[in-house]
């Protein structure tokens, strides 16, 4: 290809040039840093939380006044919850997966150790738990009704019974003889580890250590509890409509808030997730609107130059030039100007992120994206110029002679 | 002359219809997303009570020690010793300790259902100290702080829901069967960011409905609806949680001068020295006193999404101007015989100029009245990009569309700049030699 | 009315001066009708665009209408075209986005004038040139005589002291080119100085004197051979 004319003929448009590329490369920048972080948001919000999300209710509940024990309704609740048709299983606890709050502990192994131990989430349940939540139990056993105990509010919990997740005992018994074992989840007082569960992940989305769960057969003396639900497949929205009028049938002194009071998965995830999602449906608009005007961009600038040169096309016509070697002549100035554009983008794009991950301790650019980012926009300027490219093939001979 | 250049303009723009409308989304599109997420960002950064910001301080006291902290930033909240004790110093002209408890609150009616409600437990301070706005009664005094009274604030809203918007004061609310005798009722007020509770709200919160004093609710033993850290375990009971190392409580104090400033962080230094020295904390002191902005920006009120977006956003209308610099060029060239003949009938560089700056501006107009409609579509749908308590801050106001305008104008204008010296620079002469 | 003494146009590339116009002399009289003659490349477009203020010389001395102009800057100078000059090119130079009204008021504008008096003087010239009927048409829908015409109306319009004329019947067929000639012989009638660039000897022999260039400087006629011109055009 005749690269050398097009090089010198650039040079007789160096602002146009100059323009292009500068727009390629900030396009790239922005439209690779934008992407990455879709990629990253979708990755989160795709996260799973080792449950069975389907088919499960979440329902926060404050109970209304001071009573010195709040256990007994706790019971009566899930007793009445257990029995509305439709319901496989139920049970009260303190928080669940994407909650986003909720508590968290160190574990020791020793009685009092006092390095900072494996950080764990903790869940209150009972022996529904697990069935409800829908985890794998892949070693021990379950709870037994008998083994759940009360704890008082500004107690720390600590069964003599726990199960933990896989990554817990991974980390603490890297040996693989983690059943069993003692644990310390408050000083002095030791939990048998009797079951593990493969993943179940802690309430926060933002936790260095999210599948570090451990679940403890508790019941937490307090008003203000929660209650997770598994519905029979199918029943899932006539138990959401029964819970509030079965709850309120039981005992009118409680309050279920308006917005979160009764909840499915689904909406616990979104909720969980709003704000990743709302980042990733904002770049991928960023983005699309972005190349769609870099690429008028560059169909209006070429249109201008095939315009500009109509005779100059017209003297090479008329001198044996076939149409595709003006397509192709169009088509090779773009790849010029485009590839100059990339190569500029690419160090703006590191350096866009390079500069967000100082300021907002976001992860650094993968180089797939760099080069998603380059083989797209080289494919967008090709794709921008072919039409105008294609009305300078057309042009005549003729053009030749005309005057202006 | 201007009408003659704008008429000029119009009839240009006219010419071309695609490369003008290509102009007019380039720069409504690059001004909408700017001004969208500037909405956005503008309302997470602003000060939150700017006729006082300079002079209210949020106090830190470490009580956890240089292990359990991070880049030797104090814990965010305080214990109930150290809270209390610096309360009882007096060393600030008003003083409040702050914490949110959730109460129930019961109607009268026994047909309505009960509701929770945010409420805050703090001092008599808090009102004068915050300016809360009455619209009727008052706060309580310092006497109810003393006397551990059951009394209490509400907002508006609760109001207008308890008593249909009547005269309340003096009249009792039942929070959790216990009834409390209302002094005052505010506005709806929550100044956003709540600087005074950003350690339990990230700074974007509706507020409360109920405030009732510290003192009071520290009796009845409620916890607290927000965070609660401890380095160690307490013992059990609500006494000994009181005594713990547990965090919890904020401490804000109105310093007038920069003298009461210096005297407060010189007596809160002090007071940790003592601690220190009474062999409590096993570290030097390290404490802050932190105005409200400051306070804001520690505590990074200004979520990453909010400037990222933004960042993203400027980046985009940049790209946009790039673009409508390359198009304004490609317009002005194409008319390269035509200004050269304007300068050969006598038209100077000035009037080519403003012939060519107008008709960028005109462009500019249109695109600031696309922007402002995208502007206005982006900020209705600021709601599916940003998490509610925030999106619901981002409005289209009056300095907003003044904004959105004038940046659509002076965008399309500096773009101009270079293809307007461009077409200045055409020679009277061109005409004569071209043939 | 101009008078250039000694001028020089030099055109410097990186590697070689080209003397476009060296030593050139000329004095044009208000009132006369000048026709500046010479070959391809002899200097004369140079001649006329440095006259018209369209370009700046290198050395020598021009003095239009009594002021010299070489000090001048571009704000000065285009008063100068705007008020002083008409201009009548070979590609007639419409502005095709105007219509012929608007493309009279061009030079109109720029003087900052009154809408009334613009008008005044658009339908003078227009009528003046046999036009008046077409000022809403578009250069596009008029023939190349028409085109020239308005072109003449708008160099008018401004009652310029000085003609500029460049070929200004190169574009234009015979029929179309008499009838122009005849326009501008009336306008030159009526007291208007005119220079005229051709190189055409028929429409040079119409005016009241030649110049020669060869060049770039200016030849006395009288020492060359004298070629007699055709008494009428070649192919009426």
């Amino acid at each position: 290809m005749q690269i050398k004319p097009i090089l010198a003929a650039l040079r007789r448009h160096k602002a146009g040039t100059i323009l292009i590329a500068l727009q390629i490369a900030l396009t790239l920048a922005i439209v690779c840093n934008a992407l990455f972080i879709v990629h990253e948001r979708v990755d989160r919000v795709n996260r799973p939380t080792g449950m069975d999300e389907s088919n499960v209710i979440a329902v926060q509940n404050r109970y209304v006044g001071s009573p010195p024990n709040f256990v007994p309704l706790v019971k009566t609740d899930v007793q009445a919850l257990r029995s509305i048709p439709g319901v496989e299983s139920a049970y009260a606890t303190n928080s669940y997966p994407l909650r986003q709050g909720g508590w968290s502990t160190g574990i020791q192994t020793k009685p009092d150790g006092t390095k900072d131990g494996v950080p764990t989430a903790l869940y209150f349940g009972d022996e529904q738990t697990l069935k409800t939540l829908g985890v794998r139990l892949i070693a021990g056993r379950n709870f037994n009704a008998g083994e759940v105990v009360t704890v008082q509010p500004q107690q720390t919990p600590s069964p003599p019974q726990v199960i933990v997740t896989k990554a817990i005992v991974d980390k603490l018994f890297p040996n693989g003889d983690g059943l069993g074992k003692t644990i310390y989840l408050s000083k002095g007082k030791p939990s048998t580890i009797i079951g593990v569960v493969e993943k179940l992940t802690v309430p926060w989305t933002d936790f260095d250590h999210l599948d570090n769960v451990t679940i403890m057969p508790v019941i937490f003396n307090s008003g203000y509890q929660h209650f997770l639900v598994r519905t029979r497949p199918g029943e899932q929205d006539a138990v959401f409509k029964a819970i509030p009028k079965t709850l309120y049938g039981v005992n009118r002194m409680r309050v279920l808030p308006e917005k979160y009071g009764v909840r499915t998965y689904d909406m616990v995830r979104s909720r969980a997730y709003e704000a990743d999602r709302g980042m990733a449906i904002l770049m991928s608009v960023v983005c699309g609107v972005l190349l769609a005007i870099t690429a008028a961009g560059i169909v209006g600038l070429s249109s201008f130059w095939v315009g500009q040169r109509r005779k100059q096309i017209g003297v090479r016509r008329a001198l044996g030039a076939r149409r595709s070697d003006i397509l192709s002549y169009f088509m090779t100035e773009n790849f010029l100007i485009a590839l100059a554009g990339v190569v500029l983008g690419v160090v703006l794009a590191v350096g866009l992120s390079q500069w967000m991950f100082t300021h907002f301790e976001m992860k650094r650019l993968s180089f797939t994206y760099v080069l998603v980012g380059v083989v797209v926009l080289l494919g967008l300027g090709q794709a921008a110029v072919f039409a105008p490219a294609l009305r300078a093939s057309k042009v005549s001979p003729v053009e030749a002679t005309r005057s202006v | 002359m201007f009408s003659y250049y704008l008429q000029l303009g119009l009839r240009s723009l006219r010419r071309n219809p695609m490369l003008t409308a290509l102009m007019v989304m380039a720069i409504g599109f690059g001004v909408a997303a700017s001004m969208t997420t500037y909405s956005v960002f503008r309302a997470t950064a602003r000060d939150p009570i700017p006729q006082k910001s300079s002079v209210l301080f949020n106090t830190q006291v470490d009580a956890f020690g240089p292990e359990n902290i991070e880049k030797g930033e104090p814990p965010p909240a305080l214990t109930y010793k150290d809270a209390t004790a610096l309360l009882r110093a007096h060393k600030a002209k008003r003083q409040a300790i702050i914490y949110p408890v959730s109460v129930s609150v019961i109607p009268d009616d026994p047909a309505r259902l009960p509701s929770r409600e945010g409420a805050y437990a703090t001092g008599s301070d808090f009102f004068p100290m915050f300016d809360v706005p009455f619209i009727q009664g008052g706060g309580w005094t310092p006497e109810d702080d003393e006397k551990h009274a059951s009394v209490a604030v509400i907002t508006k809203s609760a109001n207008d829901k308890l008593f249909n918007g009547a005269q309340s004061v003096g009249k009792q609310v039942n929070l959790d069967g216990r009834l409390f005798r209302i002094t005052g009722v505010i506005q709806d007020w929550a100044p956003q960011p709540l600087f005074f509770d950003v350690p339990n709200t990230g700074g974007f919160d509706e507020g409360a409905s109920v405030y009732i004093p510290f003192t009071r609710a520290v009796d009845l033993q409620l916890s607290t609806n927000g965070n609660n850290n401890c380095v160690a375990e307490p013992a059990e009971g609500w006494a000994n949680y009181l005594q713990s190392e547990c965090i919890w409580l904020s401490l804000w104090s109105e310093l007038p001068t920069k003298a009461d400033v210096d005297a407060y962080r010189g007596y809160v230094t002090g007071y940790a020295a003592e601690q220190q020295r009474a062999g409590r904390f096993r570290w030097a002191p390290n404490v802050r006193v932190r105005d409200v902005m400051d306070w804001l920006d520690v505590q990074r009120v200004v979520p990453p999404e909010s400037q990222v977006s933004l960042v993203v956003s400027l980046g985009f209308l940049v790209i946009c101007l790039v673009n409508t610099v390359g198009l304004l060029l490609a317009k002005f060239m194409r008319r390269a015989p035509e200004i050269g003949v304007r300068r050969a009938l006598g038209a100077s560089r000035k009037d080519i100029y403003a012939q060519f700056l107008i008709e960028a501006g005109t462009i500019g107009v249109a695109g600031g009245i696309l922007g402002l409609l995208l502007t206005g579509l982006g900020v209705l749908g600021v709601g599916l990009v940003f998490p509610e308590p925030i999106a619901r801050l981002a409005t289209l106001d009056p300095v907003l569309i003044l904004l959105t305008l004038v940046v659509a104008i002076a965008a399309s204008v500096v773009a101009a700049f270079y293809p307007t010296w461009r077409a200045a620079q055409v020679q009277p002469a061109w005409q004569l030699k071209s043939n | 009315m101009l008078k250039m003494t000694h001028l020089a146009k030099v055109y410097r590339t990186e590697v070689v001066e080209t003397y476009a116009l060296r030593d050139f002399n000329i004095d044009v009289k208000e009132g006369e009708f000048v026709a500046v003659t010479g070959p391809s490349g002899s200097g004369k477009t140079t001649f006329l665009t440095i006259a018209g203020l369209l370009e700046t010389f290198t050395g020598g001395h021009y003095h239009l209408d009594g002021v010299e102009v070489s000090q001048l800057d571009d704000n000065a100078r285009s008063r100068i075209r705007n008020e002083k000059i008409g201009f009548i090119f070979q590609a007639f130079n419409l502005i095709p986005d105007l219509n012929v009204f608007d493309n009279v008021e061009v030079p109109l504008r720029y003087r900052g004038m009154k809408a009334a008096e613009r008008k005044q003087r658009i339908m003078d010239a227009l009528e003046r040139v046999g036009l008046a009927s077409r000022a809403k048409h578009y250069p596009a829908e008029l023939s190349g005589g028409q085109q020239q015409r308005v072109a003449i109306a708008r160099a008018l319009a401004g009652s310029p002291r000085l003609l500029l004329a460049d070929e200004p019947t190169g574009n234009l067929d015979t029929q179309m080119a008499r009838g122009v000639m005849e326009l501008l012989e009336e306008i030159h009638r009526e007291g208007a100085t005119i220079v005229m660039v051709t190189h055409d000897p028929e429409l040079a022999a119409r005016a009241q004197r030649n110049v020669h260039v060869i060049d770039g400087q200016v030849v006395d006629l009288a020492e060359e051979p004298r070629f007699h011109a055709h008494a009428h055009l070649a192919n009426s």
